[in-house]
C-alpha cells in the first residue's frame, strides 16, 4: 500500500518536472498529456487507497525521511492515508484530471501550454502533501505551495496588469493568514514537543484552555486565509484574472476548502474549545449570506461564481464550526464536484464568447451549446440543494445541524442564503442561456467546446448527480476519526416541513430568478435604469467597497509611509546622523588647521595656552582627590 | 596535512594571490578560477574529514606569537564556522568564474583571492588578536573592489564602508583588550583565546560593558538598525562580484561573532539585552522592509532585503536555545546563498542593461524566461518559501524566539509578509507586463558563463530546502554545546531560566525521535 | 627680619616664569624671544636649585646643571640659525616664518 501512496503522491510532481523540460519550447501536446496521464494515475492509487481504507484497512502512516532535526524539534517528511485524508485524496484527484484534459483542449492555443500544465501539476502536488501529511509542518509545506501555484497560476498571463496584480493580492493576503497559522503551529510545538497530529492532538486535553483558545484562533487565521474568510476575502474574486481551469481546480475545489479542512483535522483541538468554534461558524454564516449578497449583482460570470464558492465555504465552516465535522467535509467534497462542473462549463462559454465574462451579452446560447448548457444547469441545480442531486444532501445536512444544535440565527441566516444562492445561480443560467441571443449585438459567433472537452468534464456531471447517495457510506468511513454525531431531527413532522419547506423556497427563488431574467426584456446594462442607481446595489457591485477601503486605506498608506521612511527617515535622519558625525570631525579639522599657521608666535601661544589648560586640569584633579570624601557627601546630600 | 588544513585554507588564496601578480594577463582568469576551485575541493574535503558527532573544535593548529601576553596563532573549525568556510570558498569559485568583462581584470582576481584568505580566517581564528587582525584585514580588498571597480559614488562609498566598520571594530578591540585584561587579573596569566576566555566567569556588570563594547563592533557589521546606512551605499556602488561577496560572507561576521563571542562569553548580559536587540532586531526587518519597497533600483531592494534578513538571524541568535541559534546559522549560509544569487542575478540584467532602475525594465518574462525563473526561483526563497533553503533557517529562527516571546515573534512574523510586498512588487515591475522599451526587445537571456554560477546556486537553494540535515546536524551538534555552556556559566536567576538546559533536554530528543518512529 | 624660605624662591621663580612666558607670546622680535626663554629655563633652574636645596637632595641641582648647559647649546645653535635667517631675508621678525603653514 506504501508503494500506491508515493505514487499518488509523487506522480504530480513527476508530471510537473516533465512539463518543467519543455517550459522554454512552442506547444508540445505530450507536455500535457503525460501530466495529465501521471495524474490519472495519481487517481488510481489514490481510488486503491480509498477501497483499502472502505475495506477497513488500517490507516497508512509512512516517514519519508527526516526534513529537521534541531535541539528537541524533530520534523520529518510523514505521510499518512486515514479516512480523512483519503477523502481529500478523492476530491483533489478527481477533479485535478478532470481539469487536466479539460485544460488540453481549453489551452490548445496558447503559448504558454507546457508551462501552465507544469504548474498544474505542481499545484496538485502541494495539495497532496497538504492533505497526506502527518504534521503540521507538513501541512505548512503544501499550504505555501499550493499559495506558491495559486500566484504562478493566477498571474498566468503575466502580460496583463490585472492578472499580475491580483496574483500579488492573493500571494500577500495568504501571506498575512500564513503568520498566523505559524504562530498556531510555534504554539502547537512549544506546548506539546512535537509537530506530529497524533501526539500533538493527544496532549492537548492536558493543556491549559487559554493556550488552546490561542491555538484555535492561529490555525483559524491561517484557514481565513486560504479559505478567504472575512476580511481576507477579496483576494478570491480578483483571482478570477487566471484561467478558468486554475478557478475550477484552485479556486472553488481544492484549495480554498484546505482552510476547512484545516479545521477538521484539527478537530481534536476544536472540540476542546466550542467557543472558538462557534465564532468560526457565525463568521462562516456571515461570509455565506455577505458573499452570496455580492453575486446577486456581479456581471462578471466568473466573479459571481468566486462568489458562490465563498458563500459555500461559509456553509462549509458553519459546519465544522458547530462541530459537524464529516457533515463539513461532505459538504467539501460534494461542493468540489459541481463547483468545478460549474466552473469547466463557464470556461466553454468563455472560449465560446471570445473571452466575454459579462452574462449580460450572452443570452440564448443553449441553441449553439446544449451540453454546456445541460451540464451548468445541473451544476446549478446541485448548488441550489434540490433533490436528489449531491447540494441536497449536504447543504441541507448542514441547516439541519444548525437546527439540532440550537442556532436558530444561522439557520436562519443560512436558510435565507440558500434562497439568494438559487436566484443568482439560476440569474446566471437564465442570463447566460435563455433569452434574446443579444451576443449576436457583439458580432460573435458561438461554438460548443471540443468534444473531448465534454467528455472530460462528463465524471464531474455524473459525481455532481449521485455524490448524494455516497452519504451513509462516507459517515460510516469518516467516522472512525472524526466524532460520530448523526444529525436527525427528533421529530418527523418537523423534518418533513423544514425539508420540503427549504425546497419550495429554493425553487421559488429559481422560479424568480427564471421570470426576471429568461425573458427577452433582459438589455445589457448601460447605467442609466432605475435599479443600477439604487444605493444598495451600488454598495453591492463594489462589493461593499472594501477593495476600495483596503487600497485607500491600507495599501497607498502603506506605499506612501514607505516612501517616507526611505527618503526622509533612511535618507535624512539615520544616514544624515551618520554623515554628520563624519562632517563634524572633518570640519573641526577644517577649522582647527588654522592653529597651524605657520606662524611662530601663535604657535607658542597656542603651546602656552594648552600649557595652562592641562595644568589647570591637573590641578583641578588634584583638588578634586584631595577633597574626594567632601565632594561625595556634597553630592548625596544634592541626591544625586 | 590535514593537521595544517585550516592553515593551508587561509594561506593558499594569498600565496596564490602573491604570484598571481606575475601571470600573464591573459591567463589570469583561468589561473584564479584554478585556485579557487582548489581552495573549494580543500573546503570540501575539510567537510569530508570533519566528524560531525564532535560538538567542539577540531583541526585546531597553535602557534604561539607572543607567548608574554599570551597571543597565540590558534585555529579550529565546528559545526558553526565550517559551513561559513565553505560558503566563502565556494563563492570565491564561483565568482571568479562568473567574473563579467571587466577593466583590470588582474588586479581583481588578486584582491578576491587576498579576500578569500582574510575571509577564511575570520571564521576559522581562536585567537582574538588572530581574529581581529583578519577582520580588518578583510576591509582592505573590499575598499580596493569597491573603490576601484565601483560605479560614479565609488569612493564615497568606499570610504564609508571602510571608517564605519574600522570605528566599530576599534570599540570592539578595546573590549578584547579589557577582556584579556580581566582574564589577567582573574588568573594571573595573559590570553587571548576564546576558549580560554569562555572559561572565565565574569561578574554580570562586567558583562554588560563588555558585552556593549562588543556589540558596537559587530552591529556595524551585520549592519543592525541603526547602523546599516553603509550598506545600501556599498551595495549600490560596488560591482557585482563585491556585492555578492560582502551578502554572502562579510556581513556574516557580525552574526557569527554574536555567537562565538557574545554568546558564551557573556551570557548573563545576553539575556540583559536580548529584549532591546529583539526590538532593534524587529526594527531592522520591518523598517528596511518597507524602505526596500520605495526603491526605485532593484539593487538597492536587495541589499535592504539583506538587512531585514539579517535582522531574522539576529532575532533567531538571541532566542538564546538550540532551535533558535540554529535556525540563524542555518538562516546565515541560506542567506549567503539566496542574496549571493540573487546580486549575481542583478549583475546580469546590469551587464546588458547598464542600469539598474526597475521603471527601465518590464515584460523581461518574454524575452529572458530563463532569468526569469532562476529570479523567480530566488525570490520564493528569499520570502521564505518552504522547501527552500532560506525556510528552515526563518521557520528555525522564529520558533526559537517565539519560546522567548510571543508578541515580539508576531512582530517579527510579519517579515514573511512585508518580504513577500517588496520582493513581488520588484518582480512584477521588473518582469510582468508587456515589453515597453525598445532596448529590451532583444535581450540575450542568461549565457553559460552565468549559468555556471547560477544553476549550483538553485540546486543548493532546494537541495538544502529538502534535506537540510547534512547541515543542520553538525550545527545542531555545535550549537547544543554552547547553550549548555552558557547556561552552566549564567549566574543571574533570570538567565538560567531563559537559557535551556539540555542535559536533561537530550534526554527527552532521543526518546521522541524513536516514538516519532 | 624675615627668615627667607623655600617660598620666597618659588614666588620669584613663579614671576620670573611669567615675565618669561608673556615675553614668549608677545615678542615679534626673534632674539627677544631666546631672552624671554631663557627666563623661562632660568625661573625652573631657580625653582630646582631651591628645592633641592631645602629638601637636603643634591638631583635638582643636578638637573639645573643638565638645563643650562642644554640652554647654552640651544643658544648657540640657535643664535647661528637666526644669524642664517638674518643673512637670507634681512629681518628676524616672527612673522616671517610662516613657511610651515598647515
Amino acid at each position: 500500500m506504501e508503494f500506491y501512496l508515493y505514487l499518488a503522491l509523487f506522480a504530480p510532481l513527476a508530471g510537473s518536472l516533465f512539463a518543467a523540460l519543455f517550459g522554454a519550447s512552442p506547444k508540445t501536446l505530450i507536455a500535457g498529456l503525460v501530466p495529465s496521464l501521471l495524474l490519472l494515475t495519481s487517481f488510481v492509487s489514490s481510488t486503491i487507497l480509498l477501497v483499502h481504507i472502505l475495506g477497513g484497512g488500517a490507516p497508512i502512516q509512512v516517514e519519508m525521511m527526516t526534513w529537521m532535526a534541531t535541539g528537541d524539534l524533530y520534523i520529518p517528511f510523514g505521510f499518512i492515508v486515514d479516512q480523512v485524508s483519503v477523502t481529500m485524496m478523492m476530491v483533489v484527484t478527481v477533479v485535478s484530471t478532470v481539469v487536466h484534459f479539460y485544460s488540453i483542449g481549453y489551452m490548445d492555443h496558447d503559448k504558454g501550454f507546457n508551462r501552465f500544465f507544469s504548474y498544474l501539476s505542481a499545484f496538485v502536488f502541494s495539495m497532496m502533501v497538504l492533505v497526506m501529511s502527518d504534521n503540521f509542518a507538513g501541512l505548512f509545506i503544501g499550504w505555501e505551495g499550493v499559495g506558491l501555484c495559486s500566484w504562478l497560476l493566477i498571474g498566468f498571463w503575466y502580460h496583463k496588469e490585472s492578472a499580475t496584480w491580483a496574483a500579488n493580492e492573493a500571494f500577500i493576503m495568504n501571506r498575512i493568514a500564513d503568520l498566523g497559522m505559524l504562530i498556531g503551529i510555534f504554539l502547537v510545538y512549544w506546548n506539546t514537543g512535537t509537530l506530529q497530529y497524533a501526539e500533538a492532538f493527544a496532549l492537548m486535553p492536558e493543556l491549559p484552555t487559554d493556550i488552546l483558545v490561542l491555538m484555535g484562533i492561529f490555525l483559524f487565521i491561517g484557514a481565513m486565509g486560504k479559505s478567504a474568510q472575512f476580511p481576507l476575502h477579496t483576494w478570491l474574486a480578483d483571482a478570477m484574472e487566471g484561467p478558468t481551469p486554475v478557478s475550477a481546480l484552485i479556486h472553488a475545489a481544492t484549495m480554498v476548502t484546505a482552510g476547512v479542512y484545516l479545521v477538521v483535522r484539527a478537530n481534536p483541538l476544536y472540540d476542546l474549545i466550542p467557543n472558538v468554534g462557534l465564532f468560526i461558524a457565525s463568521l462562516g454564516a456571515f461570509v455565506a449570506l455577505f458573499a452570496a449578497s455580492m453575486a446577486l449583482v456581479n456581471r462578471d460570470m466568473k466573479r459571481i461564481i468566486a462568489y458562490s464558492t465563498l458563500s459555500q465555504l461559509g456553509y462549509m465552516f458553519v459546519a465544522a464550526g458547530l462541530g459537524a465535522y464529516w457533515v463539513a467535509l461532505f459538504h467539501l467534497m460534494a461542493h468540489a464536484f459541481f463547483k468545478a462542473l460549474l466552473f469547466l462549463g463557464a470556461g466553454n462559454v468563455m472560449h465560446a464568447m471570445h473571452d466575454e465574462l459579462d452574462p449580460f451579452k450572452m443570452g440564448g446560447l443553449k441553441k449553439p451549446m446544449k451540453w454546456t448548457f445541460i451540464m451548468m444547469t445541473v451544476a446549478s441545480v446541485a448548488l441550489a440543494g434540490i433533490y436528489p442531486l449531491a447540494g441536497f444532501f449536504s447543504k441541507d445536512l448542514i441547516l439541519e445541524v444548525a437546527m439540532i444544535e440550537h442556532h436558530y440565527i444561522i439557520y436562519s441566516v443560512l436558510l435565507f442564503t440558500a434562497g439568494m444562492t438559487a436566484f443568482y445561480s439560476f440569474r446566471l443560467v437564465a442570463l447566460i442561456f435563455h433569452g434574446e441571443e443579444r451576443y449576436k449585438l457583439f458580432g460573435v459567433h458561438p461554438h460548443e467546446a471540443y468534444k473531448f472537452m465534454l467528455i472530460a468534464m462528463a465524471p464531474l456531471l455524473i459525481l455532481a448527480v449521485i455524490a448524494g447517495s455516497f452519504k451513509m457510506t462516507y459517515f460510516e468511513m469518516v467516522t472512525a476519526v472524526l466524532p460520530a454525531t448523526e444529525y436527525h431531527v427528533h421529530s418527523v413532522v418537523t423534518y418533513w416541513i423544514m425539508t420540503i419547506g427549504t425546497q419550495l423556497f429554493v425553487i421559488l427563488a429559481i422560479a424568480f430568478a427564471y421570470k426576471k431574467y429568461a425573458n427577452s426584456s433582459v438589455k445589457v446594462p448601460d447605467g442609466t435604469s432605475k435599479m443600477e442607481n439604487r444605493l444598495c446595489y451600488k454598495i453591492l457591485s463594489n462589493q461593499y467597497y472594501i477593495p476600495y477601503i483596503f487600497e485607500e486605506y491600507l495599501v497607498k498608506p502603506y506605499r506612501e509611509l514607505s516612501t517616507v521612511l526611505w527618503k526622509h527617515v533612511d535618507m535624512k535622519i539615520v544616514d544624515a546622523t551618520v554623515d554628520g558625525i563624519a562632517g563634524i570631525i572633518y570640519s573641526t579639522g577644517e577649522k582647527t588647521r588654522d592653529m597651524q599657521s605657520g606662524n611662530l608666535s601663535t604657535m607658542l601661544k597656542w603651546m602656552v595656552a594648552g600649557t595652562v589648560g592641562l595644568l589647570s586640569l591637573a590641578v583641578v584633579f588634584g583638588l578634586a582627590v584631595r577633597y574626594s570624601a567632601e565632594i561625595k557627601a556634597i553630592l548625596s546630600g544634592l541626591g544625586v | 596535512m590535514l593537521d595544517h588544513i585550516l592553515s593551508i585554507l587561509i594561506f593558499f588564496p594569498a600565496l596564490a594571490g602573491v604570484f598571481g601578480f606575475m601571470i600573464q594577463k591573459d591567463s589570469v582568469r583561468a589561473y584564479g578560477l584554478a585556485v579557487a576551485t582548489v581552495e573549494f575541493a580543500l573546503s570540501l574535503w575539510l567537510w569530508f574529514a570533519f566528524d560531525s558527532n564532535v560538538s567542539g573544535m577540531q583541526f585546531m593548529e597553535q602557534l604561539p606569537l607572543i607567548p608574554a601576553f599570551g597571543i597565540n596563532y590558534t585555529l579550529g573549525v565546528d559545526g558553526i564556522s565550517l559551513f561559513i568556510i565553505i560558503l566563502a570558498a565556494f563563492f570565491t569559485m564561483i565568482g571568479i568564474a562568473s567574473l563579467p568583462e571587466t577593466k583590470d581584470v588582474k588586479n581583481m582576481i588578486i584582491s578576491l583571492l587576498f579576500l578569500q584568505m582574510t575571509m577564511i580566517g575570520v571564521f576559522a581564528a581562536l585567537d582574538a588578536i588572530v581574529f581581529y587582525i583578519f577582520w580588518e584585514l578583510s576591509l582592505v580588498p573590499m575598499l580596493y573592489i569597491i573603490g576601484a571597480w565601483g560605479g560614479p559614488l565609488r569612493v564615497y562609498a568606499s570610504v564609508k564602508f571602510f571608517l564605519y566598520t574600522f570605528a566599530g571594530s576599534l570599540v570592539m578591540l578595546v573590549g578584547m583588550l579589557f577582556m584579556a585584561y580581566f582574564y589577567f587579573q582573574a588568573t594571573g596569566v595573559w590570553s587571548f583565546a576564546i576558549l580560554e576566555w569562555y572559561r572565565l566567569i565574569l561578574p554580570e556588570s562586567f558583562q554588560l560593558w563588555l558585552f556593549a563594547a562588543f556589540f558596537v563592533g559587530f552591529a556595524i557589521k551585520v549592519p543592525m538598525f541603526p547602523f546599516h546606512t553603509w550598506l545600501p551605499y556599498a551595495h549600490g556602488q560596488a560591482p557585482t562580484i563585491g556585492s555578492v561577496i560582502l551578502a554572502a560572507i562579510l556581513l556574516k561576521m557580525g552574526t557569527y561573532a554574536f555567537i562565538r563571542f557574545s554568546l558564551p562569553m557573556f551570557p548573563d548580559a545576553s539575556v540583559f539585552f536580548m529584549f532591546p536587540i529583539a526590538i532593534l532586531a524587529i526594527i531592522m526587518i520591518i523598517y528596511t522592509a518597507m524602505v526596500a519597497y520605495a526603491q526605485e533600483d532593484i539593487k538597492q531592494v536587495v541589499a535592504y532585503s539583506s538587512v531585514s534578513h539579517m535582522g531574522v538571524i539576529i532575532l533567531g541568535t538571541f532566542a538564546l536555545n538550540v532551535e533558535g541559534i540554529s535556525g540563524s546559522v542555518f538562516l546565515m549560509i541560506a542567506h549567503g546563498v539566496v542574496s549571493g544569487a540573487l546580486f549575481l542575478l542583478v549583475g546580469v540584467i546590469y551587464d546588458r542593461r547598464h542600469t539598474k532602475m526597475m521603471n527601465q525594465f518590464g515584460g523581461l518574462a518574454h524575452v529572458m524566461p530563463r532569468y526569469a525563473t532562476i529570479f523567480g526561483l530566488m525570490l520564493m526563497a528569499s520570502v521564505g518559501m518552504p522547501l527552500t533553503i532560506n525556510f528552515v533557517g526563518e521557520f528555525l529562527s522564529l520558533l526559537g524566539f517565539y519560546q522567548q516571546s510571543h508578541v515580539l515573534t508576531i512582530l517579527a512574523g510579519t517579515a514573511i509578509v512585508v518580504g513577500a510586498i517588496y520582493m513581488l512588487a520588484a518582480y512584477k515591475k521588473m518582469f510582468f507586463g508587456n515589453v515597453t522599451i525598445e532596448e529590451n526587445r532583444n535581450l540575450p537571456d542568461v549565457n553559460k558563463r552565468e549559468l555556471l554560477a547560477l544553476i549550483p546556486l538553485s540546486i543548493i537553494t532546494v537541495w538544502l530546502g529538502v534535506y537540510p540535515n547534512p547541515v543542520l546536524a553538525p550545527i545542531n551538534n555545535s550549537v547544543e554545546s554552547i547553550v549548555q555552556l552558557m547556561h552552566d556559566k549564567s549566574i543571574t536567576e533570570e538567565a538560567k531560566s531563559r537559557i535551556p538546559n539540555l542535559i536533561k533536554g537530550i534526554e527527552i530528543t532521543r526518546t521522541s525521535i524513536e516514538e516519532a518512529h | 627680619m624675615m627668615e627667607i624660605g623655600l617660598n620666597h624662591y618659588l614666588i620669584l621663580s613663579t614671576i620670573l616664569f611669567t615675565i618669561g612666558l608673556i615675553g614668549v607670546m608677545r615678542r615679534k622680535n626673534l632674539l627677544l624671544l631666546f631672552f624671554a626663554t631663557e627666563i623661562l629655563l632660568n625661573s625652573v633652574n631657580i625653582a630646582f636649585a631651591a628645592i633641592s636645596h631645602f629638601y637636603g637632595d643634591l638631583t635638582g641641582q643636578m638637573f639645573a646643571f643638565f638645563v643650562i648647559a642644554i640652554a647654552a647649546s640651544e643658544v648657540a645653535v640657535g643664535l647661528g640659525l637666526l644669524i642664517v635667517w638674518h643673512k637670507r631675508h634681512g629681518t628676524i621678525d616672527l612673522d616671517s616664518l610662516a613657511t610651515m603653514r598647515g
